[in-house]
């Protein structure tokens, strides 16, 4: 979470990494999602594709950073308190979940956006990897 | 988790077929005329009922004016996708505002949603409007950009057809019109961009809203019916002979 007051999310500094992809062994798994160039991931990132998945927690930022600026630092502090203890799910966290507690702290609950009504039409297969996301849900590997 | 919105799984593959010399095909944007103007007791919203592909008509009869809430009306020019699609989200989205605030909606909460989400998408939805209504504060007439820019004005046109519906408007209104003086006007404006702009055509339009009620006049004028046929090309019974005749049960 950065100090400063942007409206809209900054020009992404470009980086390529593994995170998101990596297998047990370490590398890039191609098996899964295909092959992996440094030069096409690094190019290849349109200027909206970085502001549109960056823009709601910009917003956020910016209330928070704006409550601290003004109330003090325990303003933003206890709004992320309340939204941690809510967000702590006990179950089984590969199936897909609904927060609707959250939703209402952090003002969602009476807006509509575009993945309220597309993107359910063909759900696929319930779990690729049950292992695996139970691992990556629990913090494991 | 499937992410709704914008796929950019693709970027990679296109840019690497516009490196090759492909371009991107380019999203045709419909020819439209919509215009919207004050009177005395309201707001009047008129709008041509073409919807063009290119350079073929794709509807000969569309609604561009569509619902925001029951004192509230949009219309919509640009891609008629991303107009239909945000108008509706915005309307959804005041239903639910109404619900939880227990006012009747007003216009600039309309126009404030559809900005901030046009800004969000930096004009890549391509969705033109102009936005009408009365509310507690009065008659309201707002017109946003693609881009997110609004203009709050008494008389307003977009879409290809604008400049000719505009310089109607700039030669005859004045404050203060009655409900039927509006209504020509308007009727006048979207005629003018139906007849001179090839990207609007067919019928007209209109919408009025006052404080009580909304009346939408729709096909209000049809200055383009199709005319009737001088001669018959019916062939009469008996024209051909029929070899074999059998019951399908």
């Amino acid at each position: 979470m950065s100090n400063t007051l942007r409206i809209a999310p900054a020009n992404e500094t470009k980086k390529a990494t593994l995170k998101d992809t990596v297998n047990e062994h370490g590398l890039h798994d191609t098996l899964r999602y295909g092959p992996r160039t440094l030069a096409s991931q690094h190019n290849n990132r349109s200027a909206i594709q970085n502001r549109l998945e960056n823009w709601e927690q910009t917003q956020d930022d910016l209330k928070l950073n704006l409550y601290r600026n003004v109330y003090g630092l325990h303003a933003p502090v206890r709004l992320m308190m309340e939204r941690k203890l809510v967000s702590q799910n006990p179950h089984f966290p590969a199936l897909p979940q609904s927060n609707v507690h959250l939703d209402v702290l952090m003002g969602r609950d009476t807006t509509l956006d575009v993945s309220d009504f597309f993107g359910g039409g063909d759900p696929g297969p319930a779990f690729v990897d049950i292992h695996r996301d139970m691992e990556k849900a629990r913090n494991i590997r | 988790m499937s992410k709704a919105g914008f796929d950019f799984s693709n970027v990679i593959r296109n840019g690497f077929l516009e490196a090759k010399g492909i371009p991107l095909p380019k999203a045709t944007s419909t020819g439209t005329t919509i215009v919207g103007c004050l009177f005395a007791d309201g707001v009047v919203l008129g709008a041509d009922t073409r919807a063009t592909s290119g350079p073929i008509v794709a509807d000969k009869n569309c609604e561009k004016i569509h619902f925001i809430s029951e004192n509230i009306r949009c219309c919509g020019a640009g891609t008629a996708a991303d107009t239909e699609f945000t108008t509706a989200m915005i309307s959804s989205n005041m239903e639910l505002h109404a619900l939880s605030t227990g006012r009747k909606p007003r216009v600039v909460t309309a126009m404030t949603m559809l900005k901030q989400l046009l800004f969000r998408y930096q004009g890549n939805i391509g969705a033109a409007l102009v936005l009408g209504g009365v509310d507690d504060t009065g008659p309201n007439l707002f017109t946003v950009a693609p881009h997110g820019s609004t203009d709050k004005l008494p008389y307003v046109t977009m879409g290809s057809g604008s400049l000719a519906a505009m310089a109607i408007f700039e030669t005859e209104w004045v404050a203060g019109l009655s409900r039927d003086a509006a209504i020509a006007l308007v009727s006048k404006a979207v005629q003018a961009g139906i007849f001179n702009d090839l990207g609007s055509g067919s019928n007209v339009d209109v919408c009025i809203i006052t404080k009580d009620r909304t009346d939408m006049l729709r096909n209000f004028l049809r200055p383009n019916e199709k005319v009737e046929k001088e001669r018959r090309y019916k062939f009469a019974r008996g024209t051909t002979d029929w070899k074999k005749d059998r019951e399908i049960v």
